[in-house]
């Protein structure tokens, strides 16, 4: 196990050398200007040469490439050319926020449709399992936007029940008397709709493989077998059945989880929801490329280790897996 | 066998989200505060990028920028001439010595230390020191900055430059305290510029009427009241300054859908941004929101690239501008939101802007102008192996159209921003290809990534024709010159056309140096004139500005030239007895 965890970290940053290289050849391919939108309607062509060289954009592409390997293998990840900031402070400051929305997200869809997804794959052909599976397959393909604009538009507008977007409220957050407490109920008062979203559009995907997964266990020997033992259905449902279906959910959460880091550009963007989705679309269409460039090589390594991590988790659950 | 119960799991979860959900809802029920009576909230769709002056151009952080930094004169909103702001009277001007003499009134920083002429020339300094891109422009002329005493600055200019006193004066003025450790720091790097654009400025000083009281980046941005504000009580321009309220906060949201929401729920007193014609209905029957239309000075036109044919060809270009119909643009594309542009000046800025029509933009059928154009394009030795004709009321397209050379004309391309980026001008592509079409003439929309459009029109220079826009151009006319200078047709310049005119050189340049604004007028409506001949550019149109706000909580909201959005409107709102938000 030891040497197989070593080998794919060895991969791992082979990969990551590769994704560098990608991303920064991809970015200087894209059309677009990133000082277009630096200037003033007077300003004169040596002026924008003058800014460019400043940005380091006037030096051969070969060297602009050494200096970004050399920086990023010394963590420096350059400034934000709208920002003016370090990508790593804009990337710190939108991350956390990603990633409490939609890792809780993920696990509450994960939660619900697993449990749901038993439930479907042992009432099979039955009226529950049919509801469960056309609910499924109906949220899991709504267009996510409308599905959130009409939450907002009914629970945030018109039933006045929760906040129309954003974090946190300024009458919350900017009142001297709020303690910790409000401050932390405000947070997730806020996150209510989102969420809701979220889980609305992605509890399907995990029943209906929790219920695909459970279907197949259930035909195996060893449930016959308990059975046979007289054992009870919940025993065998909980005990014999969901432990074996669990092995494509684990994967599909765990990748989940990992792509929760890169967030959602339009539930970010829908509910004003401060988190690196957003960024991430600012910064390549900005051609912002310090900010792209981190943000993608920060999602691509965290959905590396996730693998790895997954992997080593099936070892765990099964004990037939062996590396 | 058994049948199986219900999951405990799945029964008790949705029990127990409601029961989250309802206490969840709890805090919300608790009484506002009143900390935030006199609080006005703004509502952006993006957050500013930086209150580093000197970096961030983008109009999220202008809108910011503009109450933290102030500049010796602002334009007032009645005849948008320039007031003295942080200077105490107009400039006086030497035109021997080409000096413009500035006195300023009595002012603080935020942090009660005195702001003095020494502050003024610094920031002059500084920008010419580092090129600061935002502002080199301004003060290219500028040949030496001096403070005569604490209270008097002098401009010394190297040439007449008749933008000086408009754009220079009424940049913003830095606080020398806190920029010149920056500065020095700065200069220590290899890349001084790029190291004074990255600085981190945590707190910054303001000379304006509010300042930053906190940011909690991608959510909100406070700006609270600054004690030390020159203005309080002063009248300025006829108009008595405060500001009355006690901050503003600037809350961010992803879409105008979410941000009009907010706007009728009373969470935002007012929403800094163009209301869309799809909210204005429902927007109309609030009887809480008033919405305002402003005039804008913008410029929305279609460009030619004349260093190719056949749209270098004038009278390719007179044809083009009779067959797109303006009134029609107006009506449907931007559903009467907007004004019929003919000249390249905005009509909003009344003394330069030349009130001429010509004949392409009178009221024309539709059968005139195709007939018109047609007749254009045959006069200038153009063909067809099919000319367009009338079947009674039904147009016969032209088919095969033909340079004066005999050769088919290739297909041209009309370069647009995406529709999600602006429908409008996509919308227009689209139109323009239709019409031009129906005489023979290729031409196809191509809509691409804005960045892209900019780097293809201005740095490659490969198109035919392109249509862009500018949303909040400069009132004064020098940007006329620097769109249309031969000398400007080069990569990146500003003539994307590449129009070389010597009669229009020789008057940009005049009006360039053209001191006195009685004898700069005449000069700038000759040059508004060569262009409406000319065509380098088609003017389109120059959309209204629609803003919605409340009125329940403040009054006094000040209607300009670019909306109610300004300086003036913050330093003159004022909370309403007794409404608290709803």
């Amino acid at each position: 196990m030891t040497r197989y965890v070593i080998n794919r970290l060895v991969q791992i940053v082979v990969i990551l050398f590769m994704i560098l290289t990608i991303l920064f050849v991809l970015f200087r391919l894209a059309p677009g200007d990133p000082v277009a939108r630096m200037v003033d309607p007077n300003m004169t062509p040596e002026d924008a040469a003058r800014l460019i060289a400043q940005l380091g954009l006037d030096l051969p592409i070969w060297r602009q490439y050494l200096t970004y390997l050399g920086n990023c293998l010394t963590g420096n990840f350059g400034h934000s050319f709208h920002y003016g900031l370090p990508v790593l402070e804009i990337i710190g400051q939108r991350l956390p926020n990603t990633i409490l929305l939609f890792s809780t997200g993920v696990l509450l869809s994960a939660v619900a449709g697993i449990a749901w997804g038993k439930l479907a794959a042992w009432n099979k052909g039955k009226a529950t399992d049919l509801w469960l599976t056309v609910a499924s397959l109906i949220t899991h393909t709504l267009f996510l936007p409308w599905l959130a604009l009409l939450l907002i538009w009914v629970f945030g507008y018109k039933l006045d029940w929760f906040p129309i977007n954003g974090m946190i409220s300024d009458e919350v957050w900017l009142d001297p008397d709020s303690g910790v407490l409000l401050k932390a109920w405000d947070v997730a008062y806020h996150m209510i709709l989102p969420l809701g979203t979220l889980f609305i559009m992605h509890f399907g995907a995990y029943l209906l493989v929790m219920r695909s997964s459970m279907l197949e266990t259930l035909k195996e020997d060893y449930i016959i077998t308990a059975r046979a033992k007289g054992l009870t259905e919940k025993a065998i449902r909980n005990h014999h059945a969901a432990p074996n279906a669990w092995l494509p959910v684990v994967t599909s959460v765990g990748l989940s989880l990992a792509f929760s880091i890169n967030g959602g550009a339009l539930t970010e963007t829908v509910f004003s929801w401060p988190g690196i989705g957003r960024e991430l679309v600012f910064a390549v269409s900005q051609n912002d490329y310090p900010l792209a460039q981190a943000s993608f090589l920060l999602v691509a390594s965290v959905v590396l280790i996730s693998n790895l991590v997954v992997d080593v988790l099936y070892a765990y659950l099964d004990p037939r897996i062996r590396y | 066998m058994m049948r199986a119960p219900v999951f405990r799991l799945a029964t008790t979860l949705p029990l127990l989200t409601i029961l989250l959900v309802l206490a969840l809802m709890w805090p919300s029920a608790a009484p506002a505060a009143d900390w935030d009576r006199d609080v006005l909230r703004v509502g952006v769709l993006e957050e500013p990028k930086s209150l580093n002056p000197w970096l961030a151009g983008d109009s999220w952080s202008s809108h910011v920028q503009a109450l933290l930094y102030q500049p010796l004169y602002l334009r007032e909103p009645a005849e948008l001439k320039p007031a003295p702001w942080l200077a105490a009277e107009p400039p006086v001007f030497d035109p021997q010595a080409l000096t413009y003499t500035v006195r300023l009134r009595p002012a603080r920083w935020s942090d009660g230390s005195p702001l003095t002429a020494a502050d003024v020339v610094f920031t002059a300094e500084l920008i010419q020191a580092l090129k600061v891109p935002r502002f080199a422009s301004l003060f290219a002329a500028l040949k030496q900055v001096e403070a005569l005493d604490q209270q008097t600055v002098r401009f010394k200019l190297s040439r007449p430059d008749a933008s000086f006193a408009a754009r220079a004066l009424g940049a913003p003025v830095l606080s020398q305290a806190q920029w010149r450790p920056v500065l020095e720091q700065c200069r220590l790097t290899q890349r001084p510029l790029a190291s004074l654009l990255q600085y981190k400025l945590e707190d910054p000083l303001s000379n304006g009427p509010f300042v930053l009281a906190e940011w909690r980046k991608g959510v909100y941005l406070y700006l609270k009241r600054n004690p030390h504000f020159f203005g309080q009580g002063l009248t300025i321009a006829g108009r008595k300054l405060g500001p009355e309220i006690s901050g503003v906060v600037f809350k961010v949201y992803g879409t105008s859908d979410a941000a009009v929401l907010a706007l009728r729920k009373g969470t935002i007193d007012y929403y800094w941004n163009n209301v869309q014609p799809g909210y204005l209905r429902d927007l109309t029957r609030d009887p809480a929101v008033r919405l305002v239309q402003s005039q804008k000075s913008a410029l929305y036109f279609l460009g030619f690239n004349l260093r190719r044919l056949p749209t270098g060809e004038a009278a390719f270009r007179r044809a083009v501008a009779l067959l797109i119909d303006k009134q029609f643009v107006i009506k449907r594309v931007l559903q009467g939101a907007g004004e019929v542009m003919s000249s390249l000046l905005p009509a909003g800025n009344r003394f330069y802007h030349l009130n001429t029509v010509p004949d392409y933009d009178q009221p024309l059928t539709r059968r005139q102008r195709i007939d018109q154009a047609v007749e254009i394009l045959a006069g200038a030795g153009f063909s067809w192996d099919q000319r367009p004709a009338w079947e009674g009321d039904h147009l016969r397209p032209g088919r095969g159209l033909r340079d004066p050379e005999g050769n088919p004309l290739r297909e041209l391309s009309i370069l647009t921003p995406p529709a999600d980026y602006d429908p409008q001008r996509a919308m227009v592509g689209v139109m323009a290809q239709e019409w031009l079409g129906q005489v023979g003439i290729p031409a196809f929309a191509r809509p691409m990534a804005f960045g892209a459009m900019l780097e293809q029109v201005k740095s490659r220079r490969e198109f035919d024709m392109f249509v862009l826009g500018y949303g909040n151009l400069p009132l004064d006319p020098g940007w006329l010159g620097a769109f249309f200078l031969g000398a400007n047709d080069r990569p990146r310049g500003w003539n994307m056309s590449g129009y070389h005119s010597p009669e229009f050189d020789s008057l940009a340049n005049q009006a360039g140096r053209a001191m006195d604004p009685q004898e700069r007028q005449p000069l700038v409506q000759e040059m508004q004139r060569i262009l409406m001949k000319d065509t380098p550019f088609l003017p389109l149109y120059n959309p209204t500005l629609t803003e919605a706000l409340r009125e329940d909580r403040f009054s006094g909201w000040v209607e300009m030239v670019g909306g109610v959005g300004n300086l003036w409107t913050f330093c003159e709102l004022t909370p309403r007895a007794g409404r608290a938000r709803p």
